[in-house]
């Protein structure tokens, strides 16, 4: 017994022996930093995508590492729901990533806190000139806070319908003669005098395609209006008046859409509604319930063209823009958001980052910069990229995405309001349309609601800012 | 004496250090936090009590977090406790396989939270999820158990119950320091099952009963995990727990003095009820001899 307690003693020891060396030896070796060019400038990258969108990134890293001989980008991909504490922390501690790519609105909010660079900072005259006079409206009004611009735009995300045409077509929606499936752009532009003028019209259309089982229960959506956001651009109404830089809540048209949109829902049924939605599990690539036709037409974005290319290549589909109601509305409305380059505060090398931005964002190389775009199936910033021939011909092979490319020309898409508590305002627009929409309140009381406590955040703000003072 | 002294503060400095620099001087940080207007990288701006004079009056979520959070900690709690000493009782008997039983019920509380979390998604789906299609077996089409009002808040409750091994496991521990010689006195002067639970069983087991209603009360204040992964407050702010208001606040919204401030209600909240369930404890808790 003795002998054997002794050989689990030497053992026990001999093993801990080893830990503590391999624990020195981790200790003392330096750690590999993996850096493929380490005579050049690092320029740190943090990003948020994931899976296949980060192999994209990635490539884009590497095509801009290989293209010159003075920067290394190193990317790294942050999880997406610790990404702005994770950053806000970093720049605080005075060591921040030199640039990252942002998709929460938080422009006005880090701008306002001295958190990011103005575009003016680190682009020379020329060039944020040329950001002026060329980038897509939408793209300007994205990075614009208190008369600068603070971001570059990489990819803006557009939203439209998208229609099933095997749906259509089975319900008899459509005639004989319009096209199967789109293969072309004139097939596209013809499938495009087929699609619902108004809003009232594709609600109609969608009461045509909801299909139920024998219990009632929703087995397939066929349109319904939501996102309030979204849809009140399109009644003549939004959230921000860009001339005098007001916001404009609990207006006449957007208390038309708001009723519209808790009207529709409640024909429907808010309860089958919901239990419905829970059951659409799959949100990306090949399990979209367009794709898999748990949906005849939704809102989505332009990302979903390559998406389906990928995984559902024979989908006959069609894209079009969401349509106005037929009295007071507006054509090619609706909320627009994006990706964008944020350089902070404290960059140490805020040269090398715009090096890189302007290299994806194609400032210099804009037919380079259209292989990326088309490689991820985004939307670019800049008309140079989307009038490129490489998008051209990537277009003319995806006829549908011409819709998107159409909206981000549109004077009538909006971004959320620039003002510094955007993050809290894009919240409390989304309750007033939860409360509306499940019918706890009344559109005019969700509007109220939502305009008092805005102003309750401004006064808040205002009293602040004579304080300070 | 004396040298020891300093050994011994010596063997615990880097736990003294870590709460030093990471507990203490955040926490006193925070109490001057607490009056400014703050976000982070900007300095403080002083701005006094109206940071608490927001919260009281001008900010309707704040009560609503405050008031969800209360019923959970109402609810849950002795629930919670309830389950425990149920599943601890069952788990005490002689039985055969009752090591596998106690690993069994005790594994659900070591899973990570974010898988729990993901399978609980799946269970408590409407139309596909196990909850309602076994409902359905019996008639019943239970409701969207995580996207409508109340339900959400409940799924929430009894989603607390996959977690309760870990309570189970030292109301487990306490019953086994119940010495025999009072059973076995309780059995030669007659008393039944029933009366030995309820006369010397519960009674021995009040110290561990009110150890852990202490801690899943300062928990339940503090339950913000699932409501974050699962729900994110919503539907209609019903999940709205007071941990995840507060984080919306300063990691959302940048308002951090603000958050500062609503740390220190639920520290007062929560000091509050544990003062006063020490004051009750000498009425109900029984430390045997």
């Amino acid at each position: 017994m003795a002998e054997r307690r002794k050989y689990l003693k030497i053992i026990t020891a001999s093993f801990s022996l080893i830990l503590l060396f391999a624990f020195l030896m981790g200790w003392f070796l330096k750690t590999p930093d993996g850096r493929k060019y380490p005579d050049r400038e690092p320029v740190y990258f943090w990003h948020m995508w994931t899976s296949g969108w980060k192999k994209v990134v990635e490539g884009i890293c590497d095509d801009f590492n290989r293209s010159q001989d003075e920067y290394e980008v190193i990317p790294l991909s942050i999880p997406a729901n610790v990404a702005d504490s994770k950053f806000l922390l970093a720049t605080a501690g005075g060591d921040p990533p030199d640039c990252m790519a942002q998709w929460n609105q938080v422009i006005p909010q880090f701008a306002e806190s001295r958190l990011i660079l103005p575009l003016d900072e680190f682009m020379s005259p020329r060039e944020y000139q040329f950001f002026l006079d060329h980038a897509f409206p939408i793209a300007q009004k994205i990075a614009y806070f208190e008369g600068r611009h603070y971001c570059m735009p990489l990819a803006l995300d557009v939203r439209a319908c998208y229609y099933r045409l095997d749906h259509l077509r089975e319900e008899g929606l459509l005639p004989d003669s319009a096209p199967a499936q789109i293969s072309n752009r004139a097939e596209y532009q013809e499938m495009l005098k087929y699609m619902p003028r108004s809003m009232e019209q594709l609600v109609t259309w969608g009461w045509q395609l909801h299909r139920f089982d024998e219990k009632g229960r929703l087995a397939r959506l066929g349109f319904i209006p939501q996102w309030f956001r979204m849809i009140a651009p399109l009644f003549g109404g939004g959230f921000y008046n860009w001339e005098n830089g007001e916001l404009t809540l609990n207006t006449p048209e957007n208390l038309r859409a708001l009723e519209y949109i808790t009207e529709k829902n409640k024909v429907i049924g808010f309860d089958r509604l919901l239990r419905f939605r829970s059951s659409l599990t799959g949100k990306h690539g090949a399990d979209w319930p367009f794709a898999v036709g748990k949906r005849s037409i939704t809102i989505d974005g332009q990302w979903r063209v390559s998406q389906l290319e990928k995984y559902a290549p024979d989908l006959p589909y069609m894209t079009a823009p969401l349509p106005p109601p037929r009295e007071g509305g507006k054509e090619e409305a609706g909320w627009v958001h994006g990706n964008f380059m944020i350089v902070p505060v404290g960059s140490k090398n805020p040269q090398g980052a715009w090096a890189f931005i302007k290299f994806w964002t194609g400032f210099d190389d804009p037919e380079h910069a259209a292989v990326h775009y088309t490689k991820a199936g985004w939307l670019p910033p800049l008309p140079q990229i989307a009038q490129s021939g490489v998008f051209t011909r990537y277009v003319e092979n995806h006829p549908q995405f011409e819709t998107f490319i159409n909206l981000l020309d549109s004077p009538n898409m909006e971004p959320t309001p620039p003002v510094p508590f955007q993050l809290l305002l894009y919240d409390m627009i989304k309750r007033a349309d939860e409360s509306a929409t499940r019918g706890n309140m009344t559109p005019r009381q969700a509007l109220e609601n939502l305009e008092e406590g805005v102003n309750n955040e401004l006064r808040r703000r205002k009293k602040a800012v004579q304080d300070e003072k | 004496m004396k040298h020891e002294s300093i050994k011994g503060y010596l063997f615990i400095s880097p736990w003294l250090i870590g709460f030093l620099i990471f507990v203490l001087i955040p926490f006193a940080a925070s109490i001057y936090l607490a009056c400014t207007e703050y976000d982070i990288v900007s300095p403080p701006v002083w701005v006094g009590s109206e940071n608490y004079r927001r919260l009281f009056f001008d900010d309707p979520l704040f009560w609503k977090s405050l008031g969800v959070t209360l019923k959970y900690a109402l609810i849950a709690v002795p629930l919670g406790t309830f389950v425990g000493v149920g599943l601890a009782l069952l788990l005490n008997l002689n039985v055969r396989g009752i090591r596998f039983y106690r690993t069994a019920f005790y594994l659900p509380s070591i899973v990570p939270m974010v898988a729990t979390c993901a399978v609980f998604s799946w269970v408590l789906n409407p139309q596909i999820g196990l909850m309602n299609s076994m409902l359905r077996l019996i008639g019943i089409e239970g409701p969207a158990w995580l996207s409508s009002e109340p339900w959400a808040f409940y799924s929430l409750v009894l989603m607390s119950l996959w977690s309760v091994g870990g309570s189970m496991v030292i109301y487990l521990a306490g019953l086994k320091n119940i010495p025999i010689s009072l059973y076995e006195a309780a059995v030669v002067d007659g008393a039944n099952a029933w009366q030995r639970t309820v006369h010397i069983t519960l009674p021995m087991l009040t110290p561990v009963i009110f150890f852990n209603v202490i801690m899943g009360t300062i928990n339940a204040f503090q339950y913000f995990a699932q409501a974050f992964i699962m729900t994110q407050g919503g539907p209609e702010d019903s999940t709205s727990f007071y941990a995840l208001y507060l984080f919306k606040r300063s990691w959302r919204y940048l308002d951090m003095g603000y958050a500062s401030a609503m740390a220190w209600i639920l520290f007062v909240i929560v000091m509050t009820i544990t003062v006063l369930l020490f004051l009750t404890h000498k009425k109900w808790v029984h430390y045997g001899g």
